[in-house]
């Protein structure tokens, strides 16, 4: 029972680290039809402003609320200077992004020299309930995902910034025609996916550490979880992520670890295979 | 997936071709391009071993071999449209494949390993392709590129787990290929035998692109389904493609094994795949030679440039290929290529034929 209640935790919390990375790319792939493939490497720049952040020896939680605001501003520039010009062409801003990523990863590979470097838990120790311990840094991911999950949701939504996302996404000629800047909307659009994706590496890289391979290894699980849940909607590409994550903490506890990462990435092949428009098919927010 | 569903094309489409009768003219009036580049570059190839230090030629033997296994990546995304983002999956499969012959049964023979690792990367191929592009459900390329890409991800993370296949470490010391009693040792010897290799493989993928079978091809890049309107069977084409490719890689990968003379899990994974996507979209897609001249450039740059600036000659090569899609989308082979020339005619009937009709 108590194994039980610890696995159950620790798929929870795998779960949600990997909604939090697939989020960013989810919104980024459904609303702006390209696939990021830098997405990993907006992980690893979060997760190296946090530490750069703590290395200069301000507080953590510092260097975790600067860096998402660090790479969604990089995203915009980015999308200003290259992503711009592959709208027309998905499949040659997935090569297009995989350059920028290669830059960006080479580049922190440089300057972390190719070390493990560890950013300790802003909140560290355990929260006993009866005579089982939680990680309570785990606990706040969850807690911090489902938040940050939560405001996305109602970004899009309910506002009226998340409407004209939904309009341009729908209909960009008519959206321009009605006075929508969508160039500025797409801008905004990919600057809030890379944030997403820099929060998620500065909420991880206490658990991970952080390394420049740090990204790719999200990358594959990202694009497998968005596709199994299905491109175009918002609880498409979450409920990908929570079947993917949970899938990736479960199955190690039944075989060994390599088989279960392999055996999940074959199983979701086939899934996507059978059933090409995903768990949740259909565009917009709410269906 | 509505937005990549249909409708994907790779570069050679986004650029309109030079369609109209006077710029056609224009063109095959000019003299060809192509064959003298093709033959420059076979005359520099043929007399390097002479003027080059052994340790270079060494290094250019290995070049030339990813020159085959970059071949094998651009008939699939220039000439099919299908990003294969796992190539190394065949070979690395290939590799591993004649090291165990050889590490375990003693077969080393020239004439047993090639046709065992062409036939490997063959089959493997075959297998992924029946996977990926056949069925009910027409693929997109999107889910193409991320079934590749989790073969190769998958087939790294199996043999890095392998205690047979060496782990992480992979297998070291491969005995050396053999023909008859001769053992073929890295060197000018290795280099001509690479470079017989490359040539055939080469000639054979251009006769095989200038076919009826190549017509298809081409026809499958310009416009997918008007080519399936026409009765072709996309999918089966793009599989038959994908497979010889894979035999190709195969082939590259088995020479690669004996030559490095030990395997590792790179050449399964993501960097050997990814490492073969910049040569290709480096030198320009959708003509053989690009593929070579964009491996020999990479690697060259690579040799010369990783000495002296080890640490930020990946961010350099980032840039560099960030700025080539950017502003050269056919790579750097269209500098000196036109459009019309490289998209090709087909066989010497087809002009008379076109116009006999009425």
């Amino acid at each position: 029972m108590d194994t039980l209640l610890i696995a159950t935790f620790e798929i929870l919390s795998f779960g949600a680290i990997v909604v939090l990375v697939v989020l960013g790319l989810g919104i980024i792939a459904s609303m702006m039809g390209i696939f990021n493939f830098a997405q990993g490497e907006f992980v690893l720049l979060g997760a190296y402003v946090t530490y750069l952040v703590h290395s200069v020896g301000l507080p953590v939680p510092l260097g975790m609320l600067a860096a998402p605001v660090a790479v969604g501003t990089l995203g915009f520039v980015l999308e200003k200077l290259v992503v711009r010009r592959f709208y027309a062409a998905p499949i040659v801003a997935m090569l297009g992004t995989y350059a920028l990523g290669l830059i960006i990863r080479e580049a922190v590979r440089g300057l972390t020299g190719g070390l493990y470097l560890s950013v300790p838990e802003p909140i560290s120790g355990s929260i006993t309930i009866g005579n089982l311990h939680f990680a309570t840094w785990r606990g706040v991911i969850v807690i911090i995902t489902l938040l940050v999950m939560a405001a996305s949701h109602a970004l899009l939504a309910y506002t009226s910034f998340g409407l004209r996302v939904r309009a341009s996404l729908e209909n960009p000629q008519l959206a321009r025609a009605s006075g929508i800047s969508t160039g500025l909307i797409y801008s905004i659009t990919f600057a809030f996916g890379a944030a997403l994706a820099g929060l998620a590496g500065a909420l991880i890289v206490p658990v991970f550490s952080l390394f420049a391979d740090l990204g790719i290894r999200f990358l594959i699980q990202g694009f497998v979880a968005v596709m199994v849940g299905g491109v175009g909607s918002f609880a498409g590409p979450v409920a990908g992520a929570s079947v993917i994550g949970t899938f990736s903490a479960w199955l190690p506890w039944l075989m060994s670890p390599v088989i279960a990462d392999v055996l999940v990435f074959v199983l979701a092949i086939i899934f996507i295979k059978l059933r090409p428009q995903g768990l949740v098919s259909g565009r917009g927010v709410n269906r | 997936m509505s937005s990549t569903g249909t409708g994907i094309r790779p570069p050679p489409q986004v650029i309109g071709a030079a369609r109209s009768p006077v710029m056609a003219s224009a063109f095959a009036a000019r003299t060809k391009v192509l064959p003298i580049l093709e033959l420059a570059l076979l005359i520099a190839a043929s007399i390097a071993p002479l003027v080059l230090r052994d340790y270079i030629t060494v290094y250019a033997t290995r070049v030339l071999i990813l020159c085959l296994f970059a071949l094998s990546f651009d008939l699939v995304w220039g000439y099919a449209g299908i990003l294969s983002l796992g190539q190394s999956l065949f070979f690395g499969m290939a590799g591993y494949a004649v090291a165990l012959l050889s590490r375990d049964f003693g077969v080393g023979s020239i004439f047993a390993v090639l046709p065992a690792g062409s036939l490997i990367g063959f089959i493997a191929a075959l297998l992924l392709a029946g996977f990926l592009l056949l069925g009910r459900h027409p693929s997109s390329v999107v889910f193409v590129s991320l079934g590749t890409m989790t073969g190769a991800y998958a087939a790294d993370r199996l043999a890095r787990g392998s205690h047979y296949l060496g782990g992480q470490n992979g297998i070291p010391s491969i005995p050396p290929m053999t023909i008859g009693s001769h053992e073929m040792s890295e060197g000018p010897g290795f280099y001509y035998l690479v470079l017989a290799i490359l040539v055939l493989i080469y000639l054979l993928s251009r006769f095989l692109l200038r076919s009826q079978f190549g017509l298809a091809l081409a026809g499958l890049r310009e416009n997918e389904q008007r080519i399936a309107f026409f009765g072709y069977k996309v999918q089966h084409l793009k599989a038959i493609i994908f497979a010889i490719s894979g035999a190709i890689a195969g082939t590259a990968g088995s020479l690669y094994a004996f030559h490095e003379g030990f395997v590792w899990t790179n050449m399964l994974g993501v960097v050997m795949s990814t490492q073969v996507v910049l040569y290709v979209l480096f030198g320009g897609s959708g003509t053989l030679i690009g593929a070579v001249i964009g491996t020999a450039i990479v690697e060259g740059l690579s040799f010369w440039l990783s000495d002296n600036y080890r640490d930020i000659w990946p961010i350099i090569l980032g840039v560099l290929l960030l700025l080539v899609i950017m502003f050269r989308p056919l790579g750097l082979i269209s500098l000196v290529l036109g459009e019309r020339e490289r998209v090709g005619h087909f066989g010497p009937g087809v002009k008379e034929k076109r116009n006999a009709a009425p």
